[in-house]
């Protein structure tokens, strides 16, 4: 390993395996020789011998075997007992693998990069509750899969210690924006009902940016998420379905010659349900694991239907909207950047890609309305494609570090 | 991992082009069915000058799952001379990469995955810290399956965007225009040639995943052809889709002086281009073979536009594959037409010995054209020491053939295969950016 590699902006960096696992630079993300990873340890999963088996602690790529001989199902985690909190009812130490939904009598592989620190195996025993394994210490200085303090419901709920909870702040980005979007759907209905259609393209951008910067993917708001912004792919009759509504119904009808006429009934539909949307909002449950995979999940659909142009229903905006979508990323980011400082090293590069990916989206921006993608010059288009597949798997770990690991 | 057919390979009989192979394989490449190298080597000396080795101890390889890594590190990269495996991938790609920092970023990416990638092994495990670090379409242990990975820069990526404008070889230019393309731009070009090849689709599929997940933001596919190499039928050379024998003249990789004078850049060249000795030069043509049509020739006008019976590979002054034509005893082209194929590309002459290169062809097909008929062909591939004095001169001699009317030369590029990643510090164009 050249230890003066220096590495600018990380292309390199996270790709695959986090700049935690790398130490933020190219070079180091080799796997380990042929065979190298040990046939594997077992290791007892059970109340009374919870962890027991690993005899001749090293470091280095290895696998554990464990072996669940419990009454029933466990769950186990590989930890650093001397970091964070190991009270039973509510273990929070730093994982560096775990194993989920191990049955009785079965026995499943761990994989780790075994590090210089201290390890515990932690066995969350459906039976007998939780129990912690004997401390091993592995001395030196050997870099192995990096620990990770398991975010928890506190974390992005809140406490009365921490009231700017990741969940709380992100609810109040969402109901601003809504509050935004009513009265820009206002205007838009309101050029519709007066026949002034050119105006009412423009506001219709500007209110479907604002839909597109909250950041709704993959269900965030159920099924007014189908109604406000749903696509005609699907739907028996495609663009002629009475069930293609919403945002993408108008830009189809504002750019194919259709009338304020025809277009009273589609806007006054998506004013409507953007109402229900609003009035719905403040008690809709938010998953709060979903806060995480929305980190690189809003950016996923934005390459796989806007610099595509898919979703260009003729207005030619697509890269209009994948800037909004980076937005909404940036702000998901905002919320929980005081949990990723601690736990993500490759923070500073999706930010750096995400920043780099709007730049170069919004060069696109012309004095009368935005380039649509296949009009781009293909070397632009290459660099906002290339911008945007490193930003996601920048993007990408933020999802594994956010997954709650704790479901008690 | 490393249990394959090399006994088997033996058992199946001394067809000579195995011989090479085993050769090579002990020899040059150092790995590919080592196990039929040991009594091949002293046989392979001997061997006549025009063989390229492909054959049973390939197959036999091949089908018991998994062929031996070839080394990553040396003088030049693998794919050149090492045996051909049966899958290939050829792609060219676009920098996207900002700047000289970043390209030697990419370069160094690159050389860091290629290098775990050929040399197989375990994935890092990544914990809970990231999505798994490899896809896992080879399974939870990385084989190699004798993946070799070709890296080449083309003229494009000698402008201003890396302050290499002053580097560019003098022969590197972008691909000529001959009379008979019908060149697709997208199709053409790109700034940097990757090649991935082995013995299973899985493995050159996995490595390309896993090389563009970690070169996202530094480069983007221009254009991707997927290719095969057929197994021998049934011995020898294997066929193109046109059903001829393919590549049966080529130089012998074995020859390491005619290596250094038709292949390799060697220290003659300028003090300028010094960064470039043991690299080679390397020319890829996507060509559509006009296959339906081709079908409705007689065979013997097949026979006539190429040379060699359809059949046996044999010239059609000749009785087998390896027989030389003699050109100078058929001099008014009674026997083998002086519009032939084969004898344009390589009249056999003192004078056009120079002009030599050293083929690699992989047979491709990809789905129909609008009018329903098939869209396959040929991903010809060569390396030389000098474009203009090898391949150029050859394909001007082949301008207007009559096999051109049943093929369509549609895309690729002149690249530079960069001199080899000698070893654990080193990366590919490390001397260019020097």
């Amino acid at each position: 390993m050249d230890g003066a590699v220096n590495c600018r902006l990380g292309l390199v960096a996270s790709a695959v395996l986090g700049a935690a696992w790398l130490g933020g630079c190219a070079g180091a993300a080799q796997g380990s020789g042929h065979g190298q990873v040990t046939a594997g340890t077992v290791i007892t999963v059970s109340a009374a011998g919870c962890g027991a088996g690993w005899r001749h602690p090293h470091s280095g790529p290895q696998t554990f075997q464990l072996r669940n001989v419990s009454a029933g199902a466990a769950e186990v985690y590989l930890i650093n007992p001397l970091q964070g909190s190991l009270d039973p009812d509510s273990v929070s130490a730093p994982v560096f693998a775990e194993v989920e939904g191990l049955g009785p009598g079965t026995t499943t592989p761990m994989q780790v990069d075994v590090g210089s620190g201290t390890y515990a195996f932690e066995c969350e025993l459906q039976r007998d509750g939780t129990r912690i394994g004997p401390i091993v210490r592995i001395p030196g200085d050997v870099r192995g899969t990096p620990g990770i303090l398991s975010v928890t419901f506190d974390d992005l709920i809140g406490s009365p210690i921490a009231p700017f909870a990741p969940a709380r702040q992100y609810r109040a980005y969402v109901s601003s924006g809504l509050d935004t979007l009513a009265s820009e759907v206002d205007a838009l209905m309101a050029d519709v009902g007066a026949g002034n259609l050119a105006t009412a393209r423009q506001a219709w951008l500007s209110s479907h940016l604002s839909y597109e910067r909250l950041g709704a993917a993959y269900g965030t708001f159920g099924t007014f998420d189908s109604e406000i912004d749903g696509r005609a792919d699907g739907l028996a009759g495609g663009l002629h379905s009475p069930r293609f509504t919403g945002f993408y119904r108008v830009e189809y009808g504002l750019w194919h010659g259709q009338s304020a006429a025809d277009l009273t009934g589609p806007v006054t539909l998506l004013d409507h349900d953007l109402r229900g949307l609003r009035t719905a909002f403040p008690t809709m449950r938010l998953v709060l694991s979903d806060l995480g995979l929305r980190a690189h999940e809003i950016l996923e659909n934005a390459l796989q239907f806007q610099l595509t142009g898919h979703d260009d229903y003729g207005s030619g905006t697509t890269l209009a909207t994948t800037s909004a979508n980076v937005d909404g990323t940036l702000e998901l980011l905002k919320v929980l950047h005081p949990l990723l400082t601690t736990r993500y090293d490759g923070l500073p590069q999706a930010y750096a890609w995400l920043h780099r990916l709007q730049r170069l989206v919004d060069a696109a921006r012309r004095p009368g309305g935005w380039t649509p993608v296949g009009a781009l010059p293909a070397s632009q288009r290459e660099q906002i494609d290339a911008a945007a597949g490193q930003a996601l798997e920048d993007l990408a770990p933020i999802a594994a570090i956010f997954e709650v690991q704790k479901q008690i | 991992m490393s249990e394959h057919g090399g006994t088997d390979a033996r058992s199946r009989g001394p067809a000579r082009r195995s011989f090479l192979r085993g050769a090579l394989g002990a020899g040059v490449a150092g790995a590919t069915v080592g196990a039929v190298g040991g009594a091949a080597v002293s046989r392979a000396v001997s061997a006549p000058s025009s063989v390229v080795a492909t054959g049973h101890a390939m197959r036999a390889a091949t089908e018991a799952g998994a062929l031996r890594p070839v080394p990553f590190h040396g003088q030049h990269q693998a794919g050149i001379l090492s045996p051909p495996q049966r899958q290939t991938i050829m792609l060219s790609f676009d920098v996207t990469a900002d700047g000289r920092g970043e390209l030697t970023d990419l370069l160094r990416v690159l050389t860091d995955r290629a290098r775990f990638l050929s040399a197989g092994g375990t994935p890092p495990p990544v914990g809970i810290s990231a999505p798994p670090s490899d896809s896992g379409v080879l399974g939870p242990v990385v084989v190699p399956d004798g993946l070799t990975i070709t890296v080449g820069v083309s003229a494009s990526l000698f402008d201003d965007r890396f302050g290499l404008a002053g580097r560019r070889p003098a022969g590197l230019t972008a691909m000529d225009v001959f009379p008979n393309d019908e060149l697709d731009p997208a199709q053409c070009g790109g700034d940097l040639s990757l090649q991935l090849s082995a013995g299973s689709p899985d493995t050159v599929l996995h490595a390309l995943r896993d090389i563009a997940r970690h070169t996202r933001g530094g480069m983007q596919v221009r254009w991707r052809v997927d290719g095969f190499v057929s197994p021998p039928r049934p011995a020898g050379t294997p066929r193109n889709l046109q059903g001829f024998m393919d590549g049966i003249a080529n130089p012998a990789v074995t020859d390491a002086a005619q290596m250094d004078s038709l292949v390799w850049i060697t220290s003659a060249v300028s003090d300028g281009e010094q960064w470039t000795v043991g690299g080679s030069y390397l020319v890829v043509r996507l060509i559509r073979m006009l296959v339906e049509f081709w079908d409705r020739v007689s065979v013997i006008e097949q026979e006539n536009m190429i040379g060699r019976r359809r059949a046996s590979g044999a010239p059609l002054d000749g009785n087998d594959e390896f027989s030389i034509p003699d050109y100078a005893a058929d001099p008014n082209g009674f026997v083998i037409p002086l519009t032939a194929h084969i004898r344009l590309a390589n009249p056999r002459t003192a004078q056009t010995e120079p002009s030599r290169i050293l083929r690699r062809g992989y047979n491709y097909d990809r789905g129909v054209d609008p009018v329903g008929d098939l869209d396959m062909g040929l991903i010809f591939t060569c390396y030389q020491q000098d474009i203009q004095r090898q391949f150029v001169a050859v394909q001007k001699r082949l301008i207007n053939e009559p096999l051109t009317d049943y093929i369509l030369p549609f895309g690729g590029g002149y690249f530079l295969a960069l001199p080899g990643v000698t070893d654990a510090s080193d990366y590919y164009g490390r001397a260019m950016l020097a």
